[in-house]
């Protein structure tokens, strides 16, 4: 045995590491393989059953304008998943953000750029306020979460006062400014070329930025020994409660970032917004690999499950299953997504 | 073999089990008779938590066959016919002991069970009586580690599989648990008893078996099982340090650690005035619930108290933050979705950044290599996940870890708990190494050879105080210093969660 550790301890660095553990990475590896080739299946599918208006060019750029909010929404979730709490305000964050953008510009008379970053400061406090119950006041995330997303909820609807509000029609007697509405509709509804949803470019450079944060990162790694471990970090002096702060706010900000794109996008906003968007935006995460007790997750991931969803969402509308069998056919998918992914998990470690 | 089916005991033939490119097991064969208690001895990583883990059905063989009795061994029997007491108690940690014992053996299909339903018997047998409506996690590990026994007893088992059972419980506990098992064998049921202990082995076990890389090295019977044997048998070449050797430490060392009337927020431990000398080990040795684990958790800043703490130049909080602190407990100290190189660097992830924010994997990995030769840790590679290991290793990597950060003072609880001689021996070099360049190491310790093996120095705890200090030095042997501490700690009950119970009164 000495002569065996002998060997182990002269033995050299294995250079197929640098993405951190084989088994993690043959893992990964093989759930990226799989969500690939299961979108690839539900596409042929979708492409078959339609005869062929699934993969017309308006089509597919819809559904990626799509899944550009739902990746935006998804990966400031991944991060709170990773760290091992959750996220239920995000929906909430989502439509009051939106709302706060139309309200404070159309009604208060602010300047675009003040109203947005008016609409992501209040998503930055309740990142905050998510935090603070969750790490200081130490009350389950879940609870805590949820209370704020009720308590989002009726701030929009105060704000608000229920209605819809678009910036083309600002309602009587107000008349906006020409060229505030027009840099408002170009950050999300420009003619690219091939007809690309800027929302898709936006997602590419979010994407990216969440895939240093979380794989290249300090912070990122960090983030993940503490959804391992929480007691374990603590131990190691791991700023744990501050990592969990930053994940819901980053967490809340992404999901006001989301909404005044879609909003800039659509033209108009309604209180209830982001409502739709809970039960898709997970699904999309877990499908992604993501692990609601914490510590796992990775962006490519993430942005697969979303396009996912995305699939199922544009598909099933396009053969007009209609919204009952839609939500039917979700929740069956991502339970045998997840299902499927942890028999695989228990069959590579029986191994 | 089988012409008496009914009573032939587990007969394991040729189990193979590997773990990607580890092999744990390959081709063990052993045999227990019932009425015997059979010891498994075997270093770190040789696979008895292997064997253990498939007889109890948490993982499966690669090949080779277990019977008992002549039957298969399947998951089904092996809930009702095996227990298993293992060297962490496994719980339900928000259920009362009475109800514990009742999980998976509740009278009713329908109503909730009570806690009166339970196996009273049993529960006063090991003395839990008084405790049997307190949750589990309210209690001391070593009051757990009974309920796991006593769960055991109400299952009636007709195997009895004890994996380190002992490792958390005091000498008089465990004397009492020996005869606990002597009588299981004298009923005629199989006794098996997986230990590091190699003098309990000697002492108790009818038959010894040593396994080493995965397969049964030796067996030993009765005139050949002596501690020195089995040791022998074990690895050779590795041996613990000798107390001589620390005998002429030097005199005057400056001092490192000072406390002063340092008291615990909820007077676990009170008004402790206590140096340490730099280069020092210090052992705290106390019962749970002296105070001593929460004392070590106090000077690494884990646990709030009052008064002053002085280390080096610093002071308070200052002070505080430059101690490292390891668990006793290896599920707080280790990240399980991580691999074992991310664990080894993990601590001082902080200082291998590029640029801001980046983590140089490079660098990192440069780290936890050179982490991972120094402490000698056993594994395929840094990329493996860090729960593949064998229990001695995942304690190297909770150390080195710990030290990698460069700290000025080592705090440990049970540094060895529930690992092998050979890795103890590598742990208490290293610990001692690390001491000798200036730092020191403070412990918090429940058993006496560890304190004997490592310490210079040890003071005893008693209802949170100091109530006797002993230099390592001055005895020659582990049975003579746990004599002194007995003394110096005996004389009061040590706890009152937990008024000992007299063997006598508990058999009435």
């Amino acid at each position: 045995m000495s002569s065996e550790q002998s060997e182990q301890a002269t033995q050299e660095p294995d250079p197929r590491s640098s993405m951190g553990g084989d088994g993690a990475f043959l893992r990964e590896f093989g759930r990226t393989a799989g969500l690939i080739g299961t979108i690839v299946l539900v596409m042929a599918i979708f492409a078959i059953a339609s005869d062929g208006r699934f993969l017309m060019p308006e089509n597919l750029l819809g559904l990626l304008r799509y899944m550009s909010t739902l990746a935006i929404v998804g990966l400031g979730l991944t991060g709170v998943l990773m760290v091992g709490e959750i996220d239920l305000s995000f929906g909430a964050v989502y439509g009051l953000s939106a709302m706060l953008t139309a309200v404070a510009w159309i009604n208060w008379g602010w300047s675009v750029g003040a109203a947005i970053g008016f609409a992501l400061l209040i998503a930055v406090c309740v990142g905050l306020f998510n935090g603070f119950f969750t790490t200081v006041a130490k009350i389950p995330s879940f609870i805590a979460t949820l209370g704020a997303s009720t308590l989002v909820f009726g701030f929009t609807l105060l704000v608000s006062a229920s209605a819809t509000y678009s910036p083309m029609s600002p309602g009587s007697g107000r008349t906006m400014n020409e060229g505030q509405v027009s840099f408002f509709r170009g950050l999300s509804n420009q003619d690219l070329p091939l007809g690309l949803p800027m929302g898709a470019i936006w997602m590419a450079v979010i994407a990216l930025g969440f895939w240093y944060i979380i794989s290249k990162s300090l912070f990122g790694f960090r983030l993940k020994a503490i959804g391992g471990n929480a007691v374990a970090a603590q131990f190691a002096r791991i700023p744990v409660r501050r990592y969990k702060i930053w994940a819901f706010v980053i967490c809340s900000l992404s999901a006001a970032v989301a909404a005044i794109l879609t909003f800039a996008f659509i033209g108009s906003v309604q209180p209830d917004s982001g409502v739709g968007l809970l039960f898709p935006t997970f699904a999309a995460v877990v499908i992604g690999g993501a692990s609601l007790s914490g510590g796992r997750g990775t962006v490519i991931g993430t942005l697969l499950g979303c396009l996912l969803l995305a699939i199922l969402n544009n598909g099933l509308a396009l053969m007009a299953a209609g919204a009952f069998l839609q939500q039917i056919f979700i929740g069956v998918v991502t339970i045998g997504a997840v299902v499927l992914d942890q028999a695989t998990q228990r069959w590579r470690k029986d191994r | 073999m089988t012409d008496t089916p009914t009573l032939s005991g587990i007969e394991i033939h040729d189990l193979v089990k590997t773990y990607g490119d580890t092999v744990a097991l390959g081709g063990l064969t052993l045999r227990a008779w019932p009425g015997e208690i059979l010891g498994v001895a075997g270093p770190n990583g040789a696979g008895k938590s292997t064997m253990v883990k498939i007889l109890a059905s948490e993982t499966k063989q690669d090949s080779g066959t277990i019977t008992l009795n002549g039957m298969p061994w399947s998951a089904d029997m092996d809930a009702h016919r095996v227990a298993i007491v293992h060297q962490e108690p496994q719980l339900f940690p928000n259920l009362t002991v009475a109800e514990n014992l009742l999980v998976g053996m509740e009278p009713s299909r329908f109503n909730r069970p009570q806690g009166r339903d339970a196996n009273l018997d049993v529960l006063c047998e090991v003395g839990l009586l008084e405790h049997a409506n307190a949750t589990v996690d309210s209690l001391p590990l070593a009051l757990q580690q009974r309920t796991e026994i006593a769960k055991a007893l109400a299952k009636n088992a007709d195997v009895f599989l004890f994996d380190e059972p002992n490792s958390a419980l005091t000498e008089s506990e465990s004397a009492e648990l020996f005869e606990r098992m002597h009588a299981l064998a004298g009923q005629g049921k199989v006794v098996v008893l997986v230990s590091h202990r190699l003098g309990e082995l000697a002492t108790h076990c009818d038959r010894v078996v040593v396994i080493v890389d995965g397969r049964s090295r030796t067996e030993l019977v009765p005139p050949e099982i002596k501690e020195e044997r089995i040791a022998r048998e074990l690895v050779v070449g590795r041996s613990g340090s000798s107390a001589a050797a620390r005998a002429a430490r030097e005199e005057g060392a400056p001092t490192l650690l000072r406390l002063s009337q340092w008291t615990h927020r909820r007077a676990r431990f009170t008004s402790i005035d206590l140096e340490v000398a730099s280069g020092e080990i210090l052992a705290i040795v106390g019962v749970e619930g002296s105070g001593g684990r929460e004392l070590i958790r106090s000077i690494a800043g884990f646990e709030r108290a009052r008064g002053t703490i002085d280390l080096g130049a610093r002071s308070g909080p200052a002070a505080q933050s430059q101690v490292a602190f390891v668990t006793g407990d290896r599920s707080e100290s280790l990240f399980d979705n991580l691999s074992v190189g991310e664990n080894l660097f993990l601590r001082e992830a902080g200082r291998l950044t590029t640029r801001a924010w980046t983590l140089n994997r490079r660098a990192a990995r440069n780290r936890a290599s050179e982490s991972q030769k120094a402490f000698l840790v056993k594994t395929a590679s840094l990329n493996t996940p860090v729960r593949s290991l064998s229990g001695g290793n995942q304690q190297k990597v909770a150390i080195a870890s710990a030290l990698a950060v460069g700290p000025v003072l080592l705090a440990l609880e049970e540094p060895t708990r529930g690992v092998d001689l050979g890795s103890k021996a590598e742990i208490y070099r290293l610990l001692r190494d690390y001491s000798d360049a200036g730092a020191a190491v403070v412990m918090y310790c429940t058993e006496d050879s560890e304190v004997f093996d490592t310490a210079d120095r040890a003071i005893v705890l008693s209802r949170g105080r100091i109530v006797g200090s002993l230099l390592i030095a001055d005895y020659a042997d582990a049975e003579s210093l746990a004599e002194a501490i007995a003394s110096l700690a005996g004389s009061d009950a040590p706890h009152h969660h937990r008024p000992e119970p007299h063997p006598e009164d508990t058999a009435a």
